[in-house]
């Protein structure tokens, strides 16, 4: 049986804010025989389905909605044609850039000289919380939710119950509300929000809905539907506090507990993942631990705004250019590191030899922070910021000639 | 049960509307205000004692008196599309509209009915109900046969 | 409406599944009544899936006895069938000399039930069969093995609705009576009549005996709450890992599943109610603690969903667990079978607690062979298990082999419409998530369950309210959100 292998200068898998960005500014850069591969029957990834506005405002200078956000990348695409498999899912990627591609048309193998992580990531579901109780039908995570009724035209809920106040659970208690559910209240397990202050404000202050910090739900009640849940205040190590037990009847627990970037594909080729990000580790120039293969996005490290994806996928692009076109690039064998305020670094390695834009988050909030890069005990970048929070990831520029070789780098809060 | 939505009338009021509080524009600006509470009526002016403090963008001062005199916002929703590769289309206004009219002009869009295709951008409603905002579609929907 | 029926099962679970599709060997009008929309719901497809030896019952039991058989014919039955089916071994660790001694005493025992290839086996031996087990010796069954239980009960039953059988879902008896020689059972909107009826009710069996006539059977539940683990770490478990059994409680079990995940379970309390399958925090918590003891190699973060499920035991009036009952009363109730107490090992037994039950019916009546019986079930293809051109090969045969539904498990298009259109009507979204795969991976339905939905509506032709999740009245939707 005569297997074909197609040669690609870059395969991008996933053809989402990030995929489309480095595909743009890959053939900008000149590089022709690049190919997405999307799953989807059409381009855009999650942006498809958040037709809220906030996307563009740094790009564009406009307040643009997900959709049309999109549509400025796939437009230019198309005029570049540069393709775009749809309906077509990567199954396999190996170290040595091989990738097996299943389409209705049959099952496609290619060698790319790079590969481009731009998967994007999943929700954490009810099964990863295990929260306790019955199994009824009314148990969404807020993306699935958003999904059914943004592009599927089916209304899931009623009477809701939100855990979680990420960004998109409180996006969609003002969707629900709008389209005619009744949000009751939205839990956070943690002492402070999880998303964003305006979403606060413009998602549950504007519709009157109470967000409830340190509770967090314990029981789902329902045999068919759901038809409440337990909700409990929560001290110490997140542990439930006895007697705070309260019901709230309801038809739909929405979850919005958290993203996780999807790199199933990253495991099968051998990319190594940072535990903190649940994504791969990088050096300054996107490389995964496997040569060739890079990623950016929310597959790298969930990120809150579009336009930081765009940017980062650009940044990368331009790193793929100088690798696929063989320029000299310096080893990248110093490791960043982070001081406990900080959740995480991107990169994680870094050769001292080149700028570098570090992308972090603080682990929890913080007013009146210094964010430095250290080495060796000297402060050679800082940013000032009057709040820091986990919501919001920060970008601390590091040019090359500050930086000092042969010395370890660090990241800390002053 | 903690609630952050609460606000107590003698403590300063921070007004949050930029998608970027801390990296760029400021956490919103802050002010000592009056014995009026902000927000029970939409369009009445209110009185401020102090000067406005603590905006951290230039447009800080001017959106947040606007958050406290005639609080507005834009909204996101969808319309039915016939015929199209899709069964809705997203739309949004172009404009931020008063805050209390935002259910009217829900009721407006949930009339609507769209024949594919329809281009990103189309002007589906213009001047919604005079309130100086045009409700645009956001998406390009393909008529469902081209699609083959 | 009225329907006429030779023999109606009570009950779509796997005894009763397995019983529709040995009768419909014979020229018999058969139906089986499920109260539930979908076979296997309860106890049959909420279990640990292990094909046991024989060797944990009472020397000349029914339970030890069936199970025997039941084990040595499964490789034939799921070659035939199509189903997943392992036969991997299973081990008991142990650690003291009185459990080392206990195992001894269950290979004696195992033995003089017929059970066979049942050895000991030392701390080096262990360890190469699984380095990660945690023990200084193990009892090694080598005849025990891994299928899937839901798979293995919607096999059984769609070759029997290949073979004739009708099966009547989403309907619940209430009431049984006995008219003209003839059974007379009324559902919510319907009424059968019946030469033969046949109690495989499970856990309801003590309640369709009564309304049979025969009274007085006592019948407790024992629910068992379980966590599922990521199917990342069942590569380290090449069998199930049990521990050293005391009298009335098997204990918890590390198992592999056909899938590949990990099940840390059961756990065991007996409870009131046999549908309250609500997980409850302090089970799991348990589960934790007792499965780190025997194979500490997970976190919490592993766990990517748990369930519960519930046995039905018949207990004498000093509450001591009794063998399989398995009966035909002449007098109070003639014509029918009553099967009181199927727990474990009911989902080993399966068959032959099938054909104890045909035996005892032809003991009575005699059955025309059916000529057109086709004990073989075709196969429906899963991608994810092809070789490559085996992949490519049904895509060129069929395009929607080439459309991946469920990333996370690889389930395409053509696998889900199969699903969908199973011979027996099962139509929600539980019954294309069981017979697929689809939804129980990582992301749990995340990507793909908005697809399924809408395949749902226009293959099985549902308004968006008719779709269901798993038990009628559980729908997905309340409407459209415009039109």
């Amino acid at each position: 049986m005569k297997q074909e292998i197609q040669d690609l200068d870059v395969l991008i898998i996933g053809g989402g804010p990030a995929g489309l960005a480095a595909a743009l500014r890959l053939r900008q850069n000149g590089i022709e025989n690049i190919l997405i591969a999307e799953r989807e029957k059409q381009p855009g990834g999650i942006l498809r389905q958040c037709i809220h506005d906030g996307f563009g405002l740094t790009r564009f200078r406009e307040m643009l909605s997900g959709p049309e956000y999109a549509e400025r990348f796939i437009r230019e695409a198309e005029a570049l044609k540069i393709p775009i498999l749809t309906n077509a899912s990567v199954t396999e990627i190996t170290p040595d850039r091989i990738a097996t591609v299943v389409a209705r048309d049959g099952l496609r193998t290619y060698r790319a000289r790079a590969i481009i992580l731009a998967m994007g990531c999943r929700e954490r579901t009810r099964g990863a919380l295990a929260i306790p109780g019955s199994r009824p039908a009314g148990v969404f995570t807020a993306g699935v939710a958003q999904a059914y009724i943004n592009l599927y035209n089916r209304m899931p809920a009623r009477e809701v119950v939100i855990l979680g106040s990420g960004d998109i659970g409180m996006i969609m208690a003002r969707r629900l509300t709008l389209e005619g559910a009744h949000v009751q209240a939205v839990f956070e397990i943690q002492p402070y929000p999880s998303g964003l202050t305006r979403n606060i404000r413009q998602c549950l202050d504007d519709f009157g809905i109470p967000l409830h910090l340190s509770h967090t739900v314990t029981k789902v009640h329902g045999e068919r539907r759901v038809t409440g849940v337990t909700v409990q205040e929560v001290g110490d190590g997140f542990r439930p506090i006895p007697g705070t037990e309260q019901f709230y009847p309801c038809d739909t627990l929405i979850l919005s507990v958290g993203l996780i970037p999807e790199n199933e594909l990253s495991l099968g080729a051998g990319v190594k993942l940072d535990p903190h990000t649940r994504g791969p580790i990088v050096n300054e120039r996107f490389e995964t631990s496997v040569p060739g293969i890079f990623a950016a996005g929310n597959v790298l490290h969930v990120h809150d705004l579009a336009d930081y994806v765009s940017l980062e996928a650009e940044e990368l692009a331009d790193a793929v250019t100088d690798y696929v076109t063989g320029k000299d690039l310096p080893d990248c064998s110093v490791s960043v590191t982070c001081d406990k305020n900080i959740n995480h670094v991107i990169p994680q390695t870094v050769s001292l030899r080149e700028s570098v834009n570090l992308s972090l988050r603080v682990n929890r909030p913080l007013t009146d922070v210094k964010v430095a890069a250290v080495q060796g005990g000297d402060v050679i970048a800082k940013k000032t910021l009057k709040k820091a929070l986990p919501a919001e990831m920060i970008s601390l520029h590091v040019p090359k000639d500050r930086i000092l070789p042969g010395k370890e780098l660090e990241v800390r809060i002053l | 049960m903690r609630k952050t939505s609460e606000r107590s009338t003698d403590s300063p009021v921070t007004v949050a509307g930029c998608p970027r509080s801390t990296d760029s524009p400021g956490t919103g600006p802050e002010f000592q205000h009056s014995t009026d509470s902000p927000g029970t009526e939409a369009g009445s002016p209110r009185s401020i004692i102090g000067p406005v403090t603590g905006a951290g963008c230039p447009r800080g001062e001017s959106y947040f008196i606007q958050e406290i005199t005639d609080p507005r916002r834009t909204l996101a929703s969808s319309v039915l599309v016939t015929g199209g590769e899709l069964p809705l289309c997203s739309v949004r206004l172009t404009e931020p509209v008063p805050i209390a009219r935002i259910p009217d002009v829900m009721k407006e869009i949930r009339k609507m009915k769209v024949e594919a295709p329809l281009e990103s951008g189309t002007v589906l409603i213009r001047d919604v109900l005079g309130l100086g905002s045009n409700v645009i579609a956001t998406k390009t929907i393909r008529r469902i046969k081209d699609t083959q | 409406m009225e329907h006429e029926y030779d023999v109606l099962i009570i009950g779509g679970g796997v005894v009763g599944c397995a019983i529709a599709r040995e009768l419909s060997a014979y020229r018999l009008q058969i139906g089986v009544l499920e109260k539930n929309p979908d076979v296997g719901y309860e106890t049959s497809a909420r279990n640990t899936g292990v094909v046991h030896g024989g060797f944990a019952y009472d020397v000349g039991s029914l339970k030890a006895a069936l199970c025997v058989e039941g084990n040595r014919m499964m490789g034939e039955l799921a070659k035939e069938l199509h189903f997943p089916f392992k036969r991997c071994g299973k081990i008991l660790v142990g650690h003291t000399e009185e459990e080392y001694a206990r195992l001894l005493e269950v290979i004696r025992q195992g033995e003089a039930c017929g059970a066979s290839n049942l050895r000991m086996v030392d701390r080096e031996e262990l360890h190469t069969i699984i380095p990660s087990a945690e023990g200084n010796f193990a009892l090694l069954s080598e005849n025990s093995g891994i299928v899937d239980p839901f798979l293995m009960t919607s096999a059984l039953a769609e070759n029997a609705a290949e073979n004739g059988v009708d099966f009547h879902l989403s309907c619940e008896v209430s009431d049984i009576s006995r008219e003209d020689g003839l059974w007379v059972i009324r559902t919510k909107n319907e009424v059968f009549t019946t030469r033969w009826i046949i109690n495989s009710a499970g856990a309801q069996c003590g309640k369709i005996s009564e309304m049979l006539g025969i009274r007085g059977y006592r019948i407790i539940f024992s629910k068992g709450d379980y966590i599922v683990l990521d199917p990342r770490l069942g590569t380290m478990v090449p069998m199930p890992i049990y521990t050293v059994p005391s009298n009335t409680y098997m204990g918890i079990h590390v198992t592999v599943t056909t899938e590949g995940n990990l099940l840390l379970g059961p756990t065991a309390e007996n409870k009131e109610d046999p549908e309250d399958y609500g997980t409850e925090q302090k089970n799991l918590d348990f589960l934790y603690e007792e499965a780190m003891r025997i194979w500490p190699h997970f976190t919490k973060g592993d766990c990517i969903r748990t369930y519960s499920g519930v046995l039905p035991k018949w207990v004498d009036e000093n509450g001591t667990i009794q063998d399989f009952r398995i009966e035909i009363r002449d007098k109070e109730a003639p014509n029918a079978v009553n099967l009181i107490g199927i727990e474990s090992p009911g989902l080993t037994a399966s068959v032959p607690i099938a054909r104890y039950v045909i035996r005892l019916m032809k003991e009575r009546e005699v059955f025309e062979p059916n000529a057109d019986f086709n004990p073989a079930r075709n196969e429906i293809r899963r991608f994810a298990d092809c070789t490559r051109e085996e992949q490519e090969a049904l895509i060129r045969e069929n395009p929607d082999y080439g459309e991946i539904v469920c990333r996370c498990s690889k389930v395409t298009r053509a696998e889900i419409l199969s699903a969908i259109h199973n011979p027996l009507g099962a139509r929600t979204m539980a019954a294309v998530k069981y017979r697929t795969r689809c939804m129980m991976g990582r992301c749990q339905g995340g990507y793909c369950q908005m697809r399924i939905a809408q395949m749902l509506e226009t293959e099985a032709g549902l308004d968006p309210c008719e779709i269901m999740y798993a038990r009628d009245g559980s729908p997905l939707f309340f409407g459209k959100v415009r039109g």
